[in-house]
């Protein structure tokens, strides 16, 4: 079942074209990265799925709906089976950890329990820390905490590990790749670290010059000569 | 979820002390300063100093209240990232938005209490049933005036320390040209002609009025009222074609 279906999606901000025919399909289950220098339109795409940046022209169906026909309601409807983490992560300054979880919880109607949410994500510790004190890399854990309150069918992430350490880059994975084998949940990233494409991701999309120049699962590229997706990227792109 | 958004949109309020210094504290110590000075002076309609600066307080009250924890802190969210996260939740616009109204409508309303109490107890404030029953309604609509202008305007900042200086020079120009400080018919000229464009003066000169009993559809009443509607419309608008603008 196709979770997110996109056909010759076009965008512009005044005479800038940033994406001109861009394809793309996401499946259940599938962790699928999205790849292409700083100004591709990585962040524009991710946006206009997670429906609330408007388009020029295409297709844009997100979980059986086509989001250009949509009410403001319609639209709220879908967002409540869609999570983020945004880049950079942001919440309201002046609420603890576990009142943000609360708010939340209250936003997407769930019935997870929080005290669960804080074990699962270990932020027992945190719990009591206002979220503009935490450092930026538990920013991102409990970001992720937060979309996942919603137990969602498609979580879209929004270069998730920038500026992490590589053992809180392994925390944030190890929960992405495990609420992915548990849920089935659809999963679509943006990331500069080939490393993270290579070792987590089923697909691949580069965006260049505004299209989907390649859009292939990880082992087919890897399979077709590269040595990995760092070599893949770097004899795709130019700078 | 009403009630949980305006819980903890009534907690961030608490925990800003600089929304608390500018709203709950600096008012009212003002109001007892002023008191202590000009206490014994009587102002136009004849009208005592806790006839006339009572209600005048706590206007800039809901001022300060509204420009600051309702307005300044819409540009914080919007710039800071947390309004897109927000907009991303399955939250409704209405929720947010009733949530902010209502929690304005509480602060300024313990405002109101406040300055009330503090003239009751050093002034000889005097309550009328009916008359303080109108005051309140009249009050709880200019509150709804100030958070539509408060809105308009600062959907034009993309900055934060923009924002922050205009929240300070607008704050410094509403106290001495909308009639907080002392008289504005005691102000220099060019200060009157600033006074007759600031809403809050037309606002102050009004809630005085009905505060007293004594609002009667003169010619300078009626301008007064007739400006603030037309500034309502006018930030209606640009609101109506700032919402349409940010989903780009």
């Amino acid at each position: 079942m196709n979770i997110v279906n996109v056909n010759n999606l076009k965008k512009s901000y005044g005479t800038n074209i940033v994406l001109q025919g861009l394809n793309f399909q996401a499946r259940e289950g599938e962790v699928i990265g999205v790849i292409g220098k700083n100004g591709a339109g990585k962040s524009t795409f991710l946006e206009i799925l997670m429906t609330i940046k408007q388009y020029d022209a295409g297709t844009v169906v997100v979980l059986d709906e086509n989001i250009k026909s949509l009410s403001t309601s319609q639209l709220e409807s879908v967002r409540k089976q869609i999570s983020v983490v945004l880049q950079p992560t942001q919440f309201y300054k002046n609420l603890k950890v576990e009142e943000l979880l609360k708010l939340f919880k209250g936003y997407y109607k769930s019935t997870i329990d929080i005290k669960q949410i804080i074990s699962d994500f270990k932020l027992e510790p945190h719990r009591k820390k206002y979220f503009d004190k935490l450092s930026g890399g538990w920013k991102q854990i409990v970001s992720l905490a937060i979309a996942f309150l919603s137990e969602p069918k498609l979580l879209i992430l929004d270069e998730p590990t920038t500026g992490l350490d590589p053992h809180m880059r392994n925390i944030l994975w190890s929960y992405i790749t495990d609420y992915n084998k548990r849920t089935g949940g659809t999963v679509i990233l943006t990331t500069h670290n080939m490393d993270e494409i290579e070792l987590y991701c089923d697909k691949v999309m580069l965006i260049n010059n505004g299209v989907n120049e390649i859009f292939d699962t990880t082992e087919n590229i890897l399979t077709s000569g590269y040595k990995s997706i760092n070599e893949f990227y770097l004899t795709k792109v130019s700078i | 979820m009403l009630a949980t958004q305006l819980k903890y949109d009534l907690l961030m309020f608490s925990r800003e002390i600089f929304y608390l210094v500018f709203t709950i504290f600096v008012p009212p110590a003002t109001y007892i300063f002023m008191g202590q000075l000009f206490g014994d002076q009587t102002y136009a309609g004849n009208l005592s100093y806790v006839q006339t600066y009572t209600p005048s307080y706590i206007l800039l009250i809901t001022f300060t209240v509204v420009f600051f924890a309702f307005g300044f802190d819409q540009v914080t969210h919007r710039t800071t990232g947390v309004e897109k996260r927000i907009h991303l939740s399955p939250v409704s616009k209405n929720t947010l938005l009733l949530s902010s109204i209502i929690r304005s409508v509480i602060i300024t309303s313990l405002g109101y209490f406040i300055i009330s109490l503090i003239g009751l107890l050093m002034y000889d404030l005097q309550f009328q049933l009916l008359q303080t029953i109108a005051s309140y309604c009249f009050f709880i609509l200019l509150n709804a005036v100030l958070l539509i202008i408060a809105s308009a305007i600062y959907s034009f900042f993309k900055n934060m320390n923009s924002a922050l200086v205009f929240s300070i020079v607008i704050f410094q120009v509403v106290i001495f040209t909308g009639g907080f400080a002392m008289p504005i018919s005691m102000m220099p000229k060019f200060i009157q002609v600033i006074a007759d464009l600031n809403p809050m003066y037309h606002m102050n000169i009004l809630f005085i009025a009905v505060w007293n009993g004594q609002l009667t559809f003169t010619t300078s009443t009626l301008i007064s009222i007739g400006y603030i509607g037309a500034l309502v419309i006018v930030s209606g608008i640009i609101l109506r074609f700032q919402n349409k603008r940010k989903i780009g």
